[in-house]
């Protein structure tokens, strides 16, 4: 797409180092306070059209996310980053960190790697927070050492107030979106259109499309739903639920949603941030620890909004995912809550036609329920 | 050529018959039982007087190897679980869903708490988290931090805190003590087994091997549902006791090995005696794996990881990274580079096995490795471990003999 194309160019244009996250949710606001430009690898879909570089390292079982993220840093994309940070965010992406190492090195273009564990028992099980402080004080000396960049309370806490404020105007978007004054559609183009873009601009971007929407008359109706997944679906995925009577008034899904719903409290030390920022998260199935409160969260989500019914976005070998389907259709059909699973893959764009026959089929079931949770 | 059944082999068949008899009476008379992934160690259970421990990854492997894998996994599939998760989680998911039914050993008994870790790796624990939700049964998570490097101490101590706290749940669950002695004497029990296993190994130093990947690979069994206990210990001692024997007797199962090749992944158990038997024709010897020559390791190595008598939590939980998947790439390497050499290996199958990611997905780095880097020829063949449905004999014959010729254009050069 020629709007990551064009952040990525102002990113460089900025001369500061870039560093290129792996999904899901890496500690950007420490990055940012170490004047870094921290970047998550993902929604890249529309930008990696092919995966040759990462088809000589990964196998094509492997999910779409990793794929396309191994494509970005093997290409000449990665070329503009400056160090690669990962966590322990699901298996794929654990095994990620020094496959492109090797990669990179034969490039002729090592980067410097930066790992850390987040701690994944449940808070009630073991204590782990000593565990994750460390880790979080292990990387900021790291990053110290590599980049020169000496780490500041105060800077964290400006940064921290940036972040939160990023992830405010998403949740005022969707708001704006359950109310009909903006599509779902329009919401995802603001949202690729801020992404890879350093934090301030994304809130420049962000609060502008806001001031635009909130003038805009309000458009309900349709049947109310929401998506759950790792990825938004495609735009013509999007754009074929808006046709089929569908409106997408809220979101389960880990770039958006399980990003921006929760914002941990300010003022707390960089490392007590980080427990409160993984510990009270947006329940996601690659957040182990979180699995059992992540039915709760749906429903409670889809009483807000009046949701009337749930599309899962599945990302083709998304095995944490995966599992978790068949148990979240049937708590919400118990609940009569309609549901259908669509499957994303790599080369989803053969998938449109297919997928539209089920979205077409899922909006019939949709109009003809009464039932709320 | 067939491996004969020997002695050993008829004490397996004993040993894993008994051990799931014992699991289902035990259970059946108030036990308080557990399931448990692979590598969590199971010695700590051994450490109370009436708890009792089921293995759902091996039960999975055991159904695939008597030919109800595919029927399993279809149950499986049928309620909703798609064909892409790990065959063992579909094969378990479906043998519970009709409580055993088609299994050899019907089934597992319900269990009273459901012991997981990330290991090897975490959608074991969403799986897992498909009975706890189902079945109402607590789920206990045991978080092992992935290793790029050798296990840190800081690491070491965090899964030392949760041993001790899994231990202070089964405490309070269980209404039992557990028992320092009674788990030291399991931890020695295991650490005997292992270290005949490692002897065991070692028979396939020689040429002719004295053993086969396959034999490894179907007296692996003990040592996922029966460590900790002096039957442990004896099966292994019983099998070098064994192997000695028919190698001193000059009995191989190749006696005109011709290739030593080398397996990287999971066995491949719906297709053990027709495999073997097939390579044995080519004069082809599977001599090795990594699958089996990780225990009673630690990352980065295959040699015998020994315990110095002193703290026996901490011993465990320094060789919980020790099985392939708990560490990345380069130890992979490292570890696999040395068995390589010391086996005199030709050339190295890599089975690409869509169901088991974490084993697979740095297998094309370690391919270009192994093949530019040490010079050994290698194929990728595509296996899943435990659903025949997703494997192709001819296919993969069709890339081993592709090796073996690899092997015979290298030799003549
Ligand atoms: S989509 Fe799933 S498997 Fe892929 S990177 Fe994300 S969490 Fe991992
Ligand atoms: S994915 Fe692999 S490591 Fe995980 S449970 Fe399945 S076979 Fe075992």
């Amino acid at each position: 797409m020629d709007s990551i194309k064009a952040n990525l160019l102002k990113l460089r244009e900025t001369r500061k180092k870039i560093l290129g996250c792996l999904p899901l949710y890496p500690p950007m606001e420490i990055f940012h306070a170490m004047d870094l430009i921290p970047v998550t690898l993902w929604g890249l879909r529309d930008m990696i059209r092919t995966l040759d570089e990462s088809d000589r390292h990964i196998q094509n079982y492997s999910c779409s996310v990793a794929r396309r993220a191994a494509e970005f840093i093997l290409s000449e994309s990665g070329m503009m980053l400056d160090g690669i940070f990962a966590y322990n965010a699901c298996d794929t992406l654990r095994n990620l960190p020094e496959i492109l190492s090797n990669g990179l090195q034969d490039a002729g273009r090592p980067l410097p790697m930066f790992q850390i564990h987040v701690p994944m028992v449940p808070s009630g099980q073991t204590d782990a927070k000593d565990y994750l402080c460390n880790e979080i004080l292990s990387l900021i000396r790291l990053l110290e050492k590599t980049f020169h960049i000496p780490f500041s309370s105060d800077r964290f806490q400006d940064s921290v107030e940036k972040y939160n404020e990023v992830r405010n105007l998403y949740r005022r978007m969707e708001k704006q979106v359950a109310s009909g004054k903006m599509t779902f559609q329009d919401f995802m183009i603001a949202f690729h259109s801020s992404g890879f873009l350093p934090v301030e601009d994304q809130i420049r971007f962000l609060s502008g499309e806001l001031d635009r929407c909130c003038n805009k008359e309000s458009k309900p109706g349709n049947h109310p739903i929401m998506i759950s997944g790792i990825l938004p679906p495609p735009l013509p995925v999007i754009q074929a639920i808006e046709k089929a009577g569908l409106r997408i008034v809220c979101n389960d899904i880990a770039s958006l949603g399980r990003y921006y719903g929760y914002s941990p409290g300010l003022n707390a030390s960089v490392e007590q941030y980080f427990v409160d920022f993984y510990e009270n998260h947006i329940p996601c199935p690659t957040l182990l620890y979180s699995a059992d409160n992540r039915m709760e969260y749906m429903i409670s989500v889809l009483q807000k909004t009046s949701a009337e019914g749930v599309i899962f976005v599945g990302e083709k070998f998304c095995e944490y995912e995966y599992f978790e389907f068949p148990y979240l259709e049937k708590r919400l059909k118990d609940k009569g809550v309609p549901s259908v699973l669509i499957e994303i893959a790599v080369d989803d764009e053969d998938n449109i036609a297919s997928l539209k026959n089920r979205i077409d089929a899922f909006a019939e079931v949709i109009g003809q329920h009464e039932g709320r949770p | 050529m067939e491996t004969a059944k020997i002695g050993a082999g008829k004490h397996l068949t004993q040993v894993i018959t008994k051990a799931y008899m014992d699991l289902h009476e035990r259970a059946a008379n108030g036990a308080f039982v557990v399931w448990i992934a692979i590598n969590v160690p199971a010695e700590i259970f051994l450490g109370f007087e009436n708890v009792v421990y089921g293995v759902p990854e091996s039960h999975a492997a055991m159904n695939a190897a008597k030919g109800v894998g595919v029927t399993q996994c279809a149950k499986a599939e049928q309620l909703g679980y798609s064909m892409d998760l790990c065959s063992y989680a579909r094969i378990d998911i479906g043998c519970v869903s009709d409580h055993g039914k088609d299994s050899p050993s019907f089934g597992l008994p319900k269990p009273d708490l459901i012991v997981s870790n990330n290991n090897n790796c975490s959608l074991l624990t969403k799986w897992f988290d498909v009975h706890h939700r189902q079945m109402g049964v607590p789920h206990f998570l045991i978080d092992v931090p992935f290793c790029y490097q050798p296990q840190k101490e800081k690491d070491r101590e965090y899964i030392v805190r949760q041993f001790r706290d899994l231990i202070r749940v089964i405490e309070q669950m269980s209404g039992q003590k557990f028992n320092m002695d009674r788990f030291c004497q399991a931890v020695d029990h295991s650490i005997q087994g292992v270290a005949h296993w490692k002897k065991f190994l070692e028979f396939a130093d020689r040429k002719p091997s004295g053993i086969t990947a396959f034999d490894s690979f179907v007296h692996m069994a003990p040592f996922l549902i029966q460590r900790g206990v002096p039957a442990f210990e004896e099966h292994y001692r019983l099998l070098v006791e064994e192997t000695e024997q028919r190698v001193a007797n000059c009995v191989f199962p190749v006696p005109e090995e011709k290739y030593r090749l080398f397996w990287d992944n999971i066995a491949p158990w719906h297709q053990l005696r027709k495999m073997s038997s097939r390579l044995a024709d080519l004069n082809a010897n599977i001599v090795g794996a990594t699958y089996t020559s990780c225990i009673g390791t630690k990352e980065g190595s295959f040699d015998l990881y020994p315990f110095d008598n002193t703290d026996p939590m901490h011993f465990l939980a320094r060789t919980q990274n020790s099985y392939i998947c708990p560490h990345g790439l380069e130890l992979r390497k490292q570890a696999m580079a040395g068995v390589i050499r010391k086996l005199k290996i030709d050339g190295i199958i890599f089975a690409s096995n869509r169901s088991c990611k974490p084993y697979s997905i740095t297998q094309m780095d370690q391919q270009q490795y192994f093949f530019n880097q040490e010079g050994i020829p290698t194929v990728m063949i595509e296996v899943d471990h435990a659903d025949a449905r997703k494997y192709s004999e001819e296919n993969s014959f069709l890339r081993i003999e592709a090796l073996l010729e690899a092997i015979d254009a290298k030799r003549a050069a």
